[in-house]
């Protein structure tokens, strides 16, 4: 016993010093590491046994099997979930990133009211989705709406944005990047402030151009910040749920034939609206390893692009 | 004695006998409260804080009363979450010992023997549980003896709402109980006015106040038949009903789901406290709501009459009173339903002037309580004769509600190949 307690120890040091120095750090973490365990932990084990069980939440579970994954892959609902996911994503990240980072270069200049703007802009972040989402369904209202009201003069006036299967993923979508767009441009902005000044007043005296700085310094100097804001945007994305939750409640809920359902909305759909708590689980741990898989292939192809200062790669 | 003398001393004894059990009729509660066996405590789930309040009185009097020692713990738990934290509490086997319940989600925890069978409190009580009005407990019964699970609060029912104000502009009388269809229609174009964005009606929104009502009133079960055997949404009355309804909007008479803002009753009804639209069938517990903020004259009046069948029906709703299966007191629990549901606890109720009784002897005491509104509330008590009760359930609940309504009424889908679609559905929800 007393060999594998040293062991053990062994493991945070070899002397006595940084051993102790190691137990201390451990047991600064605990309280975090111990909460994290128990409140999420233990419901993502329970959510992975579940997955194997088919279970109404009242009668006890049944045990079976790889039943729940293999029904998920024969579900048409859960590939159309998948595919709007897919899709908002596609008109959510490009243009997160495009528009926080402009914000932020724009923010990042001299500028009279700069601070009070930036909280403007951040502002959103900090606003409850659910809130939000309620004055914007107001927004896209289309006889009274300020969208319908501002395209009257093109003619389209009376969309029903929020119902028709075709046009209902464009104001989530809006949504999303609107409430994402502050958190995403103080992470440029950090960025932008970690860019040394030097690099600009010698490009200057070379004679590079406004744009040439900004293509040939600020974007690749930033491209780790550009990642770690894409993943968190990707991420991100694939959790919307209560835009669609509230934007559709009233309507569709989901939108017509699920046209407005995305995977977390589905989930939640199978968990309290028909009650199959098995397939829902199994749907979460499906989200779960697709959310993984598409940052791992992120983490692979940022070597391509994104650039680090010489030896913090 | 002769055999005629015989027959007249049955015949005086007989209605001696039918005479003095008018006068108990009189005398005697409709349903009376016991007093409990022990008390002890229970927990008491509401999803509405001013039912909460009318409960809560009616609990205090209970205790007082009925079980001196009693404990309740009476929580709200808001109706945007109720059925959610139900659900996840069934699931932890952590029930409230008692909790309101609404017919269309009954089937789930019933047949998941989730909740307790009253029917044998009710017998022991002398209870006749037919006094209560069939639409208003048959969803409520369960199991091979068809007994009773719950025991009715109140009941709602769906009558037309008007703005007088805009019948006065246009010129017109005011609708009458004997009109039908036809005559809906003929308001309905008269009193639209596109110029001022004014529509003359909104009655296709979600389930209760919505399209089933005419669906109801062509013959047919709305949406499936009671015991949930097959969808009836295509069926030739349902057709005719949503055709009806189609024909208004596509004229312009009614406005789309988008315009109103959503497919709900609660919706409609809003629209309609705007001064934007002049009918609007609406539920018995918008009163309240309508009485405080219409700042128009309005009135009431029966929905109108399918021109075939004659008949004015509504959907009737009953809200009850559960009590778990797990419920360590059930003798308990059951005692204060009895009391709830008694004419004393339904006082607190018929008073309050919100939604209306269950119990048959207080209709009248709650059309009282609206005292000097000036509105023809006995629309709604008019409205219990022909009656039908609620058929559908959860599973089902998001694509009628919403999607039928916005397809037909926001897309312009074609009535056969929305109601094709709904039931292609509701085929995949019903017990095979």
């Amino acid at each position: 016993m007393p060999a594998m307690w040293n062991a053990l120890l062994n493991q945070f040091g070899r002397t006595p010093l940084t051993r102790r120095k190691a137990l201390w750090g451990m047991a600064l973490v605990a309280p975090n590491v111990l909460g994290l365990m128990f409140f999420f932990g233990v419901p993502v084990l329970m959510a992975f046994a579940t997955s194997l069980q088919q279970w109404n939440a009242v009668k006890p579970p049944v045990f079976v099997g790889l039943d729940n994954f293999s029904r998920l892959v024969g579900d048409a609902a859960f590939w159309q979930a998948l595919g709007n996911t897919a899709k908002l994503l596609l008109l959510t990240v490009p243009a997160e990133i495009f528009l926080a980072l402009n914000v932020a270069v724009m923010l990042n200049q001299r500028l009279r009211g700069r601070g009070f703007f930036r909280t403007v802009y951040f502002l959103p972040v900090v606003t409850s989705t659910v809130a939000a989402a309620i004055v914007w369904t107001w927004i896209f209202q289309p006889r009274y709406g300020l969208v319908g009201n501002l395209l009257a003069p093109v003619g389209l006036r009376d969309q029903p944005w929020l119902t028709r299967p075709d046009l209902v993923l464009f104001p989530i979508a809006a949504v999303t990047v609107w409430q994402r767009l502050g958190f995403d441009m103080v992470l440029f902005l950090a960025g932008l402030q970690a860019i040394p000044r030097v690099l600009y007043e010698a490009a200057i005296i070379d004679g590079a151009k406004g744009w040439q700085r900004f293509r040939f310094i600020t974007l690749p100097l930033l491209s780790p910040t550009t990642f770690l804001v894409m993943v968190l945007s990707v991420i991100n994305g694939f959790q919307i749920f209560d835009q669609v939750y509230i934007m559709t409640a009233r309507t569709t809920r989901g939108g017509v034939g699920g046209s407005a359902t995305t995977l977390s909305y589905f989930l939640y759909q199978s968990a309290f609206v028909q009650s199959e708590f098995g397939y829902a689980s199994a749907v979460a741990l499906v989200l779960f390893l697709i959310t993984l898989g598409v940052t791992a292939v992120q983490l692979r192809m940022q070597r391509r692009w994104v650039y680090y200062e010489a030896g913090e790669r | 004695m002769s055999d005629k003398r015989w027959l007249m001393l049955v015949v005086v004894l007989s209605l001696l006998v039918m005479s003095f059990a008018g006068v108990r009729a009189q005398d005697e509660a409709a349903i009376a409260a016991q007093p409990c066996d022990e008390p002890g405590a229970l927990t008491m789930w509401v999803w509405d804080e001013n039912w909460a309040l009318v409960i809560g009185s009616a609990i205090e009097a209970w205790k007082a009363d009925y079980c001196p020692g009693a404990e309740v713990d009476l929580q709200v738990q808001p109706w945007g979450q109720y059925w959610d934290l139900l659900k996840t509490n069934v699931a932890g086997g952590d029930l409230p010992d008692v909790f309101n319940m609404s017919q269309d989600r009954f089937f789930f925890y019933a047949s998941n023997d989730a909740l307790l069978d009253l029917q044998p409190y009710f017998d022991e009580a002398g209870v006749d549980t037919n006094l209560w009005g069939s639409g208003m407990i048959d969803p409520y019964r369960w199991g091979e003896d068809d007994d009773l699970y719950a025991g009715p609060v109140n009941w709602d029912t769906i009558a037309i709402f008007y703005n007088k104000d805009l019948f006065d502009a246009a010129g017109l009388d005011y609708p009458t109980t004997d009109w039908t269809w036809d005559d809906f229609a003929d308001y309905a174009a008269k009193l639209t006015d596109a110029e001022a964005d004014v529509y003359g009606a909104a009655v296709y929104s979600e389930y209760q106040a919505g399209y089933p009502n005419w669906i109801a009133a062509t013959g047919t079960t709305p949406i499936v038949e009671a015991g949930r055997t097959q969808c009836t949404l295509t069926d030739a009355g349902s057709i005719e009903a949503l055709t009806y309804l189609k024909d208004l909007y596509d004229q312009g008479y009614m406005p789309s789901v988008s315009i109103v803002g959503g497919a709900s009753a609660d919706d409609s009804f809003n629209f309609w406290l705007a001064g934007k639209v002049t009918m609007v069938a609406g539920g018995s517990w918008k009163l309240p709501t309508a009485i405080e903020q219409a700042t128009f004259n309005w009135d009431v009046v029966k929905l109108p009459m399918n021109p075939e069948t004659g008949r004015s029906r509504s959907i009737v709703h009953s809200v009850g009173y559960v009590a778990s299966a797990r419920t360590e007191a059930p003798e308990l629990a059951a005692n204060l339903i009895l009391y709830l549901v008694s004419d004393e606890g339904q006082k607190f109720f018929a008073d309050a002037g919100g939604v209306a009784p269950a119990n048959p002897a207080m209709q009248e005491r709650w059309v009282e309580s609206f005292g000097e509104a000036g509105v023809n509330i006995q629309a709604f008590v008019d409205a219990l004769q022909d009656s039908q009760g609620v058929t559908v359930f959860d599973e089902i609940w998001d694509k009628i509600n919403t999607e039928l309504v916005v397809n037909i009424f926001d897309l312009g889908m074609s009535v056969e190949e929305a109601t094709q679609l709904a039931c292609e559905f509701i085929d995949t929800q019903l017990p095979q």
